[in-house]
């Protein structure tokens, strides 16, 4: 089944629907609660500290936790592969001559699909988590790290179980579910010869593990049968207790918003054990490698190695949300599942999932331990994009059009001529849209598309006179491609408002794209042209206060994407660093400028804050707004979502997209403004479109306008 | 808020009964209850047991340290049958003298790497019942160990 295929059957998929729905709002209100009165910021860089080391200090790590547990008996296999891995395990099995291992829960053993192997073999492992043991009957895999049965329902769960013990299971009953897994599960502890855990947690200092559960199934394991495996990746070695338990503070909050878990475990080696004939328990530990000891010294993918496993880059994930893990992701699941794919399984399983990832930043500012997730996916686009190809037509328009700053200019205004055919009113707020888009797919008509502005926002700059305002005090603008060609308006107002305020508007000779669409289809090449272009067209910044942007991901891109992208031409690396540090909001500027308002009128008016704005540019006008608005501001839920727009992820992924914006209108309905402001033209084209779709009757402005036309400076 | 209060706060979070008892309190209820385990050398109260696959009623262990952050208990469980009872016993009863109670999950940093530090080590952090919430999120008790856990809190040890 193609990946469009697979989103289509997850997406109108109800029951995986609302579990991830309703998950996604229990968690946020959790996991605020958990961390309250606690420095989030903070603790997540003490655990990306902690986990920021190289290849050797890794290795010494391990030498000293081998030599610990060596030093008392226990036995140590450095797996190079998953393979070796599942070879040794089978071996251990097989020399003790039982069929049965109970397994407490392992992302590792799902990475080398342990189960697979030892079945083929003939054995048996035998799952305890609730959920692993669900999903194990039921011959699936799990979708969530942490839940990993959360796309099923009672009644499935009940009909697997009837199915496995030949019982009557009363499909409402959850309790009487769990009764039957303890009962059958307890009879497992005691039938089988070896435990399996993995290990959150191998502590060098004493040669220790620690384990972190809620249900007791990793104590049991560990503890009942003769022999003990521990599967490990050399990325969860750390020195010593205090590093141990400062993961331990973030990674249940992260993970179920639980202050901490019912049990963390701590085992080292030899324990006693009555089933054996020494009384001492027989213990081997796997380190396993797959890759992980290769990416430790890569500059960027080490990053991934940081990963404490907590789940929740796919718990704030809005794509995530829409399909659930079977489709996010493989082995491992979230954007991190998304990395580690390409990472341990090769590009080649990673290629199409990558694409999925719409570029919220939201995972990059969860991490608990500090991993800029979104920026590894990115990375990756570009390399499965340069080495797999992109979608011909995108690649096509990139390196013909978008890149070529005058074509794109000449064809635009020859479509902005030739499009009123197409082009009508729309009724609600009067503004000029395509009527029907021709041949377009039926999943894609989920929001109705601006029309063409008939003039460029440069050309109505200079006809209207704006290049003629002088004043000592200057501000260089870069419009974008949205305010050039759709939203003029957007600009005008802005430029409108500063001068009226005194202070001059330069913006470039020319207009020219930021090269954020290439970047996230995975295009290096056109993206590096399209940069300099633009890098190219801006103006030295010295004589001006600040860059502004009125798209914020424009913005985002000056501020980061440039830098990676020039790192290897020092002129253009340097203008990209001054005009970086010069980018702002225009929100900012206002505020920053001290620029004082006050309402006109009585809307009542609520507030999106862009991805971008908020993760990129690190503001949010929400502040502003609602200090110049009082009582007539109402606060948006989840106002920091992504929207779903990611420019052309809205067509590549429309059901995700639209599954995404429809959240968006629920929370908008529900916050009965009149209003929907909002500061980035992307934004604006998803929501407007989606509100006018629905004809709900909410009019959408950028910040500019909306300041333009509804508040006055005072 | 005192640490105590913190404890408490967050170990009633988690559906534990927390009772808050004097020694000769204590000693009464001791009295009145019956333990298939104990372990609770402060009283030199022990009765051993190996608890096997129909487990047991319930345990009584003191334990090692409290943490007020989290609201856990820490137990010592190298001993196998500790380790058995505490696992499978149906009701978890444990005894805390209010002087071991530490603010923070790293004051017992020292304690865990002391205890592991020789051939064996198995220390638990134990805040609350054997739960899961693997079925459409419904939190569920005793999936494999305790069903219920009562912390007896000595104020005056």
């Amino acid at each position: 089944m193609g990946i469009q295929d697979k989103i289509q059957e997850k997406v109108n998929d109800e029951i995986l629907h609302n579990n991830l729905k309703g998950f996604a709002t229990s968690y946020k209100a959790s996991k605020i609660n958990a961390y309250k009165g606690l420095d989030f910021e903070a603790l997540r860089t003490r655990v990306h500290d902690i986990k920021d080391r190289d290849l050797s200090k890794v290795m010494e790590q391990f030498n000293l936790f081998k030599a610990n547990v060596e030093k008392v008996g226990c036995k140590v296999f450095q797996a190079n592969t998953g393979e070796d891995a599942c070879k040794y395990i089978a071996d251990v099995m097989k020399k003790h001559n039982t069929k049965y291992m109970v397994k407490s829960k392992s992302m590792t053993s799902e990475e080398i699909l342990l189960n697979h192997y030892l079945e083929k073999e003939g054995l048996h492992p035998i799952e305890t988590d609730l959920g692993e043991w669900i999903l194990q009957l039921a011959n699936e895999h799990p979708s969530h790290m942490v839940m990993p049965a959360i796309h099923k329902t009672r009644q499935q769960v009940a009909k697997i179980f009837a199915d496995y013990t030949g019982e009557e299971v009363d499909p409402e009953d959850i309790t009487g579910m769990v009764l039957i897994a303890r009962r059958f599960l307890r009879e497992a502890y005691f039938k089988a010869g070896v435990g399996m855990t993995g290990a959150n947690f191998a502590v060098a200092k004493t040669g220790s593990i620690g384990l972190v559960t809620n249900e007791g199934n990793a104590r049991l394991s560990s503890t009942v049968p003769p022999v003990h495996i521990v599967l490990v990746g050399y990325e969860k070695l750390c020195d010593d207790f205090n590093q141990a338990l400062d993961i331990v503070r973030v990674l249940p909050k992260s993970a179920t918003g639980q202050i901490i878990t019912s049990y963390t475990t701590w085992i080292k080696g030899r324990v006693p054990s009555h089933k054996n004939e020494d009384g001492v328990k027989e213990t081997h530990y796997v380190f396993l490698d797959n890759g992980r000891l290769a990416f430790l010294e890569h500059p960027k993918f080490k990053e991934a190695l940081k990963c404490i496993r907590c789940g929740s880059c796919a718990n704030i994930c809005p794509a995530y949300e829409m399909v659930g893990g079977h489709v996010y992701g493989d082995r491992y699941i979230g954007s991190i599942g998304l990395i580690l794919t390409a990472l341990y399984q090769g590009d080649a399983a990673a290629k199409d999932i990558l694409k999925m990832c719409i570029g919220c930043r939201a995972c990059s500012f969860n991490c608990p331990a500090g991993i800029d997730l979104q920026s590894l996916i990115s990375e990756l686009k570009l390399v499965v994009g340069k080495k797999y190809g992109i979608n011909p037509i995108k690649e096509k328009v990139f390196k013909n059009v978008v890149a070529k700053p005058e074509k794109m200019k000449s064809l635009l205004s020859l479509g902005a001529s030739f499009q009123f055919p197409l082009t009508k009113t729309n009724k609600s707020n009067g503004e000029k849209i395509i009527s029907k888009v021709p041949l377009l797919p039926k999943e894609m008509d989920f929001r109705k598309f601006p029309a063409l502005s008939s003039k460029t926002f440069t050309k109505l700059f200079h006809k209207d006179g704006y290049d003629k305002f002088t004043s000592k005090r200057k501000v260089f603008f870069y419009p974008g491609c949205a305010i050039e060609y759709f939203y003029p308006e957007m600009g005008l107002a802005m430029v409108k408002l500063l001068n009226k305020s005194g202070i001059q508007v330069d913006i470039p000779k020319s207009a020219a794209c930021c090269g954020i669409p290439a970047i996230a289809s995975g295009n290096p090449d056109n993206a590096r042209t399209m940069i300099f272009n633009t890098l190219d067209r801006l103006n030295d910044v010295e004589q001006y206060e600040s860059l502004l942007v009125l798209c914020p991901t424009c913005g985002g891109a000056i501020k980061h994407e440039f830098l990676d992208f020039t790192s290897n031409d020092p002129d253009r690396y340097k203008k990209a660093v001054l005009l970086g540090d010069m980018v702002t909001p225009f929100g900012k500027f206002l505020e920053d400028n001290k620029i004082h308002f006050k309402v006109k009128g009585n809307k009542t008016v609520t507030y999106h804050t862009p991805c971008h704005d908020e993760r990129s540019l690190n503001y949010s006008a929400e502040a502003f707004l609602s200090s110049v608005l009082g009582k007539q501001f109402t606060h948006l839920t989840d106002t920091n979502v992504c929207c779903g727009f990611g420019g052309t992820y809205s067509l590549d992924f429309s059901t995700i997209s639209n599954g995404i914006l429809d959240k968006k209108i629920e929370n908008i309905v529900a916050s009965k403004a009149e209003i929907l402001v909002t500061d980035c033209p992307g934004c604006v084209m998803q929501i407007n479109g989606g509100l006018m779709h629905k004809k709900v009757p909410v009019k959408v402005l950028h910040l500019s306008e909306f300041i333009d036309k509804y508040v006055e400076q005072i | 808020m005192s640490e105590l209060d913190f404890f408490l706060d967050k170990s009633k979070l988690v559906g534990n009964d927390n009772q808050i008892l004097s020694s000769t309190e204590f000693l009464t209820f001791l009295e009145k209850e019956d333990f298939e385990y104990v372990n609770v050398p402060s009283f030199n109260q022990l009765k051993d047991v190996q608890a096997g696959e129909a487990g047991i009623k319930n345990a009584l262990v003191e334990l090692d340290y409290a943490i007020a952050e989290t609201g856990t208990v820490v137990i010592d469980s190298l001993n196998e049958n500790k380790r058995l009872a505490t696992c499978l016993a149906e009701k978890l009863f444990v005894v805390m003298p209010k002087s071991k109670l530490v603010s923070r999950l790293n004051d017992v940093a020292d304690f865990i790497e002391e205890r592991t530090s020789d051939m064996g080590g198995y220390v638990a952090f134990i805040t609350g019942a054997s739960r899961t919430a693997d079925i459409e999120r419904v939190l569920t008790v005793g999936v494999h160990g305790p069903k219920e856990m009562t912390v007896i809190i000595l104020n005056d040890l």
